[in-house]
């Protein structure tokens, strides 16, 4: 019984841990809007962890740089599975207009799987919302595929 | 026992939330928002000023020959854009178009390529105008592309040259971003004609005139990139 509900309630309030890889702190802004009072994705069971343990959802922002390349990767190695890698803003993606930069270790996803990408600089704040949403679904479905 | 925000507390149960619902209540991006991009190949004539004025190299293109022309195809990557409308903004011929669709979630990243192609067709090579001296002194050995050049010339009547009037005088360029030829420099190649992608330079070996056209030139700067002697100042 204990089960059930553990697996319907963590279904229904994905925990999100937010990295930030070297960014202009502009998707930050986004995220931290997201969560807040105007969009309060709380509502809808997103709730910002301070620790990776906690997290079903990882949000990265920022173009990976070499100074946090590291960094992001032993903290992305700490979240449990079944999780849920998104990308925020062109930057993790490509590196944007960091690309090719000497100090620039991205994209992401030479490094790690991604599950979800958001593109926008910055992407709208009901985009992000849309985002989550989906790697809600996927979520469930490496969950389902776990079991 | 007091209660400071009994009120609010009670109130605040029967009034309406105040966030944004978003996902009950779809939301539209403010008017001049700048989301997906929309290419439109038929008005593009191929000038990669947008290729060149892309600060996050989001925008590539590839060539492939075929029967009727070359087949261009441009790919503009969104997960590398900054939605900064450079392109839109340089873009002579409105090809490109920013729309306020922001719904850019992808899995894969072909997702959030936005491509299109065309085929731009080799220039019509019109019959040569009738010149009595010019066409038998170049005949002994002249090169493939130079006979090329002279060949897709059209054969209205040539202006008068803009820049002749002093070969001592400095040409400075122009406010409006066109190009002018210096003719201290120039030695009529035609090589800017040639690489000119709207066809909007007319250039005569043989008479020795460089004449643009205007109303067609984009001031995509490709004449001046391709000068050899820098000639062409933009």
């Amino acid at each position: 019984m204990f089960k059930n509900l553990i697996k319907e309630s963590t279904g229904k309030s994905p925990w999100l841990f937010h990295i930030n890889a070297g960014s202009c702190n502009g998707c930050d802004i986004e995220l931290v809007s997201v969560l807040t009072p105007r969009y309060d994705a709380e509502r809808l069971g997103f709730k910002l962890t301070g620790s990776p343990r906690h997290a079903d959802i990882v949000v990265v922002t920022g173009p990976v740089t070499a100074q946090s390349l590291d960094r992001v990767l032993r903290t992305i190695s700490q979240v449990p599975e079944p999780r849920c890698i998104v990308t925020m803003g062109s930057c993790p993606q490509s590196g944007n207009v960091f690309r090719g930069s000497y100090a620039i270790a991205g994209p992401l996803s030479k490094y790690v799987h991604v599950d979800v990408d958001v593109a926008g600089c910055t992407p709208k704040p009901e985009a992000v919302i849309d985002g989550l949403a989906l790697a809600t679904k996927i979520l469930a479905e490496k969950r389902g595929q776990m079991e | 026992m007091d209660f400071p925000f009994l009120k609010e507390a009670v109130t605040g149960l029967f009034t309406k939330s105040s966030c944004a619902m978003y996902p009950a209540v779809p939301s539209e991006a403010a008017p001049n928002y700048r989301g997906r991009i929309v290419y439109h190949p038929d008005k593009c004539i191929n000038c990669m000023l947008c290729e060149r004025v892309c600060s996050g190299n989001a925008i590539t293109h590839t060539i492939e020959k075929t029967d009727e022309g070359d087949k261009i195809t441009r790919t503009f990557y969104l997960g590398s854009c900054t939605f900064c409308a450079t392109c839109m903004d340089f873009c002579g011929h409105g090809a490109i178009e920013f729309t306020r669709d922001y719904h850019m979630i992808a899995t894969k990243e072909e997702d959030l390529m936005v491509s299109g192609s065309f085929i731009k067709k080799p220039p019509v090579k019109k019959p040569v105008p009738p010149k009595p001296a010019a066409a038998p002194a170049a005949a002994p050995a002249p090169k493939a592309e130079e006979k090329d050049a002279e060949a897709c010339k059209p054969d209205k009547p040539v202006e008068a040259p803009k820049a002749e009037a002093a070969p001592v005088a400095e040409v400075k360029p122009r406010d409006d971003g066109k190009p002018v030829q210096d003719p201290a420099k120039c030695v009529y190649c035609t090589l800017c004609a040639k690489k000119c992608p709207a066809g909007a330079l007319t250039v005569d070996r043989a008479a020795k005139t460089w004449v643009l056209d205007e109303d067609i030139c984009v001031g995509c700067g490709t004449c001046a990139e391709a000068c050899p002697k820098k000639a062409i100042l933009i």
